[in-house]
């Protein structure tokens, strides 16, 4: 479609406050004055049936793009959703008539700003056509433990065919080591046996799921719905899959380094190894034979430690419970000591600790421990201090076990990548400073060689991104299991430490991301978090430097790059649609059909800026549409009221902001800018993992910039809020504006 | 500086306490609501029973049994009402307590049979020994007329044990008992002085001599019992037993002196007059008072322990065994004495028999009462003292004295 066929109408809804609060039929001869609409028309209730009755009709004779300036996008979304028709919604109720007061004249420009840009937009975005993909629904789970098996079981059950890759000879993974576990029902206060044979009879009955042992994956290429595999075990095998579910478990923490444990001792042994002991049936010393007697269980050894593992791992406090009692059950004679930080027994799992601590022959006590020695004779020795016991204890013993973490087996996929870049330029060999760089990088992650386990055809590395302590998770609140791949999820312990039970949950969460993931791209729609959006980015590719930065910024790994090193956007089911690409693009050739350089530009362009002497500021509000721009609408409804001067656009993601709207707005002649995006960090609220953090970095060159002009830096400023922030959101946005107001008008205003 | 405690868990211990009547000793994790509530430990530096419990969980008896605060409890149960795990620390240094006065007790053995409620031989013996000592005075002095000769005379009850057989008797006996017991108590004292020394606590702050006067006037106002608020009735019980006994400990010693260095001194008046005191003397009042408020404040003791409320302490037969006794010398003194005056006047044979009986049975439960004072229950009137005294002396209850680590 393009704009000379384009038929633009407007509906101005006069309900919820805004005939009252607004001059409509100025707002009427404005979109078919100034703005240059086809057709304007009012109601007082638009999305009651009369209303949506009349834009149908008006739909029948022709309009195909909807100006609907009403409440927000986020409100009767689907009502004011019409088949083969573009609809642009400009939010009159939440941000400006319950946030402004009525009949004011800064309120009615700020109203009739809002419809040029809408108007603007109408005229200038395009309706998408789904990306044509040819999908393959086949779900690839690799691991054959715990989670994998449930994954496996999940996928066929929902009618998937399954493929199940595990590199052992045998499915079950670590629980096979375990004799029992901790309860998984009332009266949580015993130890229950392990049911890891049933699993696997089912997955060995189910005809959908195809099973290939010892193998290891070679090469993994393309994109969700056309994931092309290339497996060895023995011989190579190819084959196709949709979506895959990386459930690859965990593996103890290196004892080794704990050497102020005395990990060296052989009687200082891991919870791993205590599990196959009392697997064995006999609690023996590794030294000398000899049954063990007085038992010391080392809780958070290496973990919750800054120099080891910073994290708890949530089950080893309940491992040690369960094992204390075995240990006593084997050999009623023999003494457990529990030394914890805190012992960590959530829920009902407080019986199952109370249950351990009526058997008088296990002792518990709080403090730190400062080390184990080997006493001679075969005894060992445990220092402590900060008892409850009140002061330095030594506690005797003839076996240690120390609680491990657990640590994903995951490999980093982008360290990876750094790894053989650098390894690629120490090969050829080229002089500089860049060389010695290189081999510096090579030397420090040289024990990454080897690791890999997906080994994905992708530029930015072979593997999943570990993000917080290496998981290769997203944030675990907000999109659980969506690792930085669309398309791979991840499950069970790799994901984050769980118990047996919890890596069931886990595993049926993530099927059904793959679920998502196949079915949503078959539709040709971007699959999460902007599921069902059917745009994807158009690359104007003649005008390309390769500069790779969109390679580069890109969270989710979208582009490969040719030969010659100029990025490739054929994978395009990869993409999540934010926009960073967009945003980072110095040649600005990327594009969305409804979301362009252009279409944003035009709509900071559209809006009226004051003359110098009308002393109305004018100030640009760039909101990330995920976080921010809800909880704009939230002060809204709450009706607090923001200033009049500030004009917003909602954008994808903070990291889709291109700086050239910056420099637009600024020489157009507004005299702030902000920028208002979610959380970075360790604690991350992006939905694209990296926007705002990105934003940050820009926002640098941007005040740069802003020095070069002889402006004050103080005019772009960058926030971040969450979507519960509206009363800060608020706050911002008025103090922002008092700032500038202080500062002074925009110098530029007058060219 | 502290030295490094090495942790040796004697399971025998925890075995110990938990059949002592502990048994939710394991329960405990530590949170110190125990302390918090407890009135007693206010201003304590470690308060217990925190610490207590912790030691009793890991079997530490040798920390336990050199601790006075195990003392300073009266099983009020403030704390194992408001403890969150159900643990019961006042319950668990009842047990405790116990395990302290089997460990001091000389001859160790004593300890151990009262302690396992091995009873039933020791409560004979008293029998054995009473018989014996009848028979002897028979055939030594008075040329084998046998012993029932004796039984109803004009001195009535003296008839059968002469005044200086019964001194003689109870002397002997509580005397050797008392130096086991003392010497138990100066062992305590002992552990209690090295344990805060090895814990680098502050030099002492109040001197040996005041401490006694403080500790015994405060034990005389039960003004410590009186801050237990969960079993305010039991304070009110323990006065009467405590009042009611010790009325009648003074007034037996009264009734010696007066019998052997005031008496002979008196012209005219001969044992008679002294011995039994008139019903007018203000003496013998004093002893009905007491023994009526002993009987009662057993009985109020009994039924608080029978009443099966949340905040009854937990009674094993070691409680039990000094309840009964108590109560039965209270009772047997007092039936002893209303029987005297029935049987004598009517000379019913019947009646003098019972008459002699209860009174046979009394001088068996005193000596049961008095003999294995350091051994039973009764020995906490030693080493509660003590420990009260060591307490105040080593000025554990003050803020201000901290550990000097």
């Amino acid at each position: 479609m393009t704009n000379t066929e384009k038929k633009v109408s407007v509906w101005i809804c006069q309900g919820c406050d805004i005939g009252e609060s607004l001059d409509v039929d100025a707002l009427e001869t404005l979109a078919t004055g100034d703005c240059g609409a086809d057709q304007c028309s009012c109601h007082s209730y638009l999305c009651g049936d009369e209303g949506v009755e009349l834009i149908k009709k008006d739909i029948e004779e022709g309009a195909n793009a909807l100006v609907i300036a009403a409440c927000s996008p986020r409100f009767n979304t689907d009502t004011f959703e019409f088949d083969g028709v573009l609809t642009e919604r400009v939010n009159l109720r939440e941000q400006v008539v319950w946030s402004h007061p009525a009949d004011d004249e800064d309120t009615q420009m700020m109203a009739e700003d809002y419809l040029r840009m809408g108007v603007v937009k109408a005229q200038k975005a395009n309706i998408p056509t789904p990306l044509e993909t040819e999908v393959d629904k086949t779900i690839m789970v690799v691991g054959g433990g715990q989670s994998g098996m449930t994954a496996a079981l999940e996928a066929a059950g929902a009618g998937y065919e399954v493929v199940l890759v595990e590199k052992e000879d045998q499915l079950g993974g670590n629980l096979r080591k375990f004799s029992k576990l901790f309860p998984k029902k009332p009266p949580y206060n015993q130890p229950v046996p392990v049911d890891i044979d049933s699993k696997i009879a089912d997955i060995e009955a189910s005809e959908r799921i195809k099973v290939h042992l010892g193998a290891a994956i070679q090469k993994i290429a393309g994109q969700p719905g056309q994931f092309d595999v290339t497996l060895q075990n023995g011989t190579t095998e190819e084959f196709r899959v949709g979506a895959i579910v990386q459930a690859t478990g965990w593996k103890p923490y290196d004892a080794s380094k704990l050497g102020h444990l005395g990990s060296e001792c052989p009687d200082v042994v891991t919870n791993v190894q205590m599990e196959e002991m009392i697997a064995s049936g006999q609690i023996n010393r590794l030294s000398d034979g000899k049954p063990a007697q007085k038992i010391a269980f080392i809780q958070c050894a290496g973990s919750r430690d800054k120099e080891h593992l910073p994290y708890c791992s949530g089950v080893c406090c309940r491992v040690t419970l369960k094992q204390a009692m075995l240990a006593r059950e084997l050999n009623g004679e023999s003494q457990a000591y529990v030394l914890y930080k805190d012992i960590r027994a959530p829920g009902q799992y407080e019986d199952f600790y109370r249950a351990a601590q009526e058997d008088p022959g296990i002792f518990f006590t709080k403090g730190e421990v400062t080390g184990v020695k080997d006493a001679g004779g075969g005894n060992l020795v445990v220092d402590m201090e900060d008892t409850l016991l009140g002061d330095k204890i030594q506690i005797e013993a003839d076996l240690v076990v120390l609680a491990t973490g657990m640590v994903p087996v995951a490999a980093d996929g982008e360290a990876l990548r750094q790894f053989q870049d650098a390894q690629g330029i120490v090969e050829k060999g080229e002089a500089g400073a860049q060389l010695e760089n290189a081999k510096q990088t090579v030397e420090d992650l040289k024990d990454l060689e080897g690791t890999e386990i997906l080994n994905l055809d992708y530029r930015q590395g072979p593997d999943l991104p570990g993000l917080k302590y290496e998981f290769p998770d997203s944030h675990f609140i907000c999109f659980p299991y969506e690792t930085r791949r669309t398309g791979i999820y991840a499950a069970g312990c790799v994901r984050a430490p769980n118990d047996a039970d919890a890596c069931r949950e886990d595993a049926t969460g993530a099927t059904m991301k793959a679920i998502q993931c196949v079915e949503l791209t078959a539709r040709g729609s971007a699959v999460h978090p902007r599921w069902g959006d059917e745009t994807y980015p158009d690359f104007a590719m003649q005008r390309c430097t390769s500069c790779k930065r969109c390679t580069e910024e890109c969270p989710f790994g979208t582009l490969n790059e040719d030969e010659k090193g100029t990025p490739e956007p054929i994978s395009l089911a990869r993409c999540r649609r934010c926009g960073i690409c967009l945003g980072a693009c110095p040649e600005r050739i990327i594009s969305f059909e409804n979301y362009s350089i252009d279409i944003v530009s035009s709509m900071i362009k559209a809006v009226e800026i004051p003359d110098e002497f009308e002393d109305k500021p004018r100030l640009l509000g760039l909101l990330c549409e995920n976080d921010a721009y809800p909880a704009l609408d939230t002060a809204g409804l709450n009706r607090l009221q923001h200033s009049a001067w500030i004009r917003f656009i909602p954008v994808r993601c903070l990291g889709s902001v291109n700086v050239v709207w910056i420099a637009d707005a600024l020489s157009r002649g507004y005299d702030g800018i902000l920028l208002v995006g979610c959380k970075s960090g360790d604690d991350y609220q992006c939905h694209f993992i990296r926007g705002s953090e990105l934003m940050g970095t820009r926002g640098d060159n941007i005040k740069e910039k802003l020095t070069q002009l002889a402006l004050e830096e103080e005019r772009v400023r960058v926030e971040q809020v969450e979507i519960s922030d509206s009363g800060k959101l608020v706050e911002i946005i008025n103090e922002f504006s008092e700032q500038i107001e202080d500062i002074g008008m925009n110098p530029f205003k007058e060219f | 500086m502290t030295e490094t405690y090495v942790v040796k868990p004697d399971a025998d211990f925890i075995h110990r306490i938990i059949d002592g009547g502990g048994g939710d000793l394991k329960q405990c994790f530590q949170c110190a609501t125990c302390s918090v509530a407890c009135e007693l430990a206010e201003g304590q530096s470690r308060p217990f029973p925190r610490k207590e419990m912790i030691w009793a969980q890991w079997g530490l008896k040798d920390r336990l049994i050199a601790d006075p605060d195990i003392w300073q409890c009266h099983q009020c149960n403030d704390c194992s009402t408001k403890c969150p795990r159900g643990a019961r620390p006042g319950d668990v240094l009842n047990a405790v307590r116990q395990e302290a006065v089997q460990h001091y007790a000389v001859p160790g053995f004593l300890g151990r049979m009262i302690g396992k409620g091995n009873i039933v031989p020791l409560l004979l013996l008293p029998v054995i020994l009473l018989t014996l000592a009848l028979v002897l005075r028979d055939q030594l002095w008075d040329s084998g007329q046998g012993v029932l000769m004796y039984l109803h005379h004009e001195g009535f009850y003296a008839d059968l044990f002469p005044h200086w057989l019964l001194i003689g008797f109870y002397s002997f006996f509580w005397g050797l008992a008392m130096v086991g017991g003392v010497v138990g108590a100066a062992r305590f004292w002992q552990a209690m002085k090295g344990a805060d020394r090895a814990a680098g606590w502050e030099a002492p702050s109040t001197s040996v001599m005041s401490s006694w006067v403080r500790t015994i006037k405060s034990i005389l106002a039960h003004d410590r019992f009186s801050k237990c608020t969960s079993q305010a009735g039991r304070r009110r019980a323990h006065q009467g037993a405590f009042y009611g006994f010790l009325v009648l400990f003074l007034v037996s010693v009264w009734a010696v002196i007066a019998l052997y260095m005031i008496n002979p001194f008196i012209p005219g008046h001969d044992q008679d007059l002294i011995y039994p005191f008139a019903i007018w003397n203000p003496v013998k009042w004093i002893a009905n008072i007491g023994g009526i408020i002993l009987v009662a404040g057993c009985l109020m003791a009994i039924r608080d322990r029978k009443s099966g409320e949340k905040d009854a302490p937990a009674s094993s037969s070691f409680d039990w065994l000094f309840l009964y006794l108590l109560l039965i010398v209270g009772v047997t003194g007092l039936l002893t004495e209303v029987l005297r005056y029935v049987a004598e006047p009517s000379g019913a044979e019947g009646l003098v028999y019972a008459a002699y009986a209860v009174y046979f049975v009394h001088l068996v439960a005193v000596f049961d009462l008095l003999v294995y004072l350091p051994y039973s229950k009764l020995a906490h009137v030693l080493y509660r003292t003590v420990a009260l005294v060591y307490a105040e002396h080593s000025g554990r209850n003050q803020k201000s004295l901290e550990p000097s680590t």
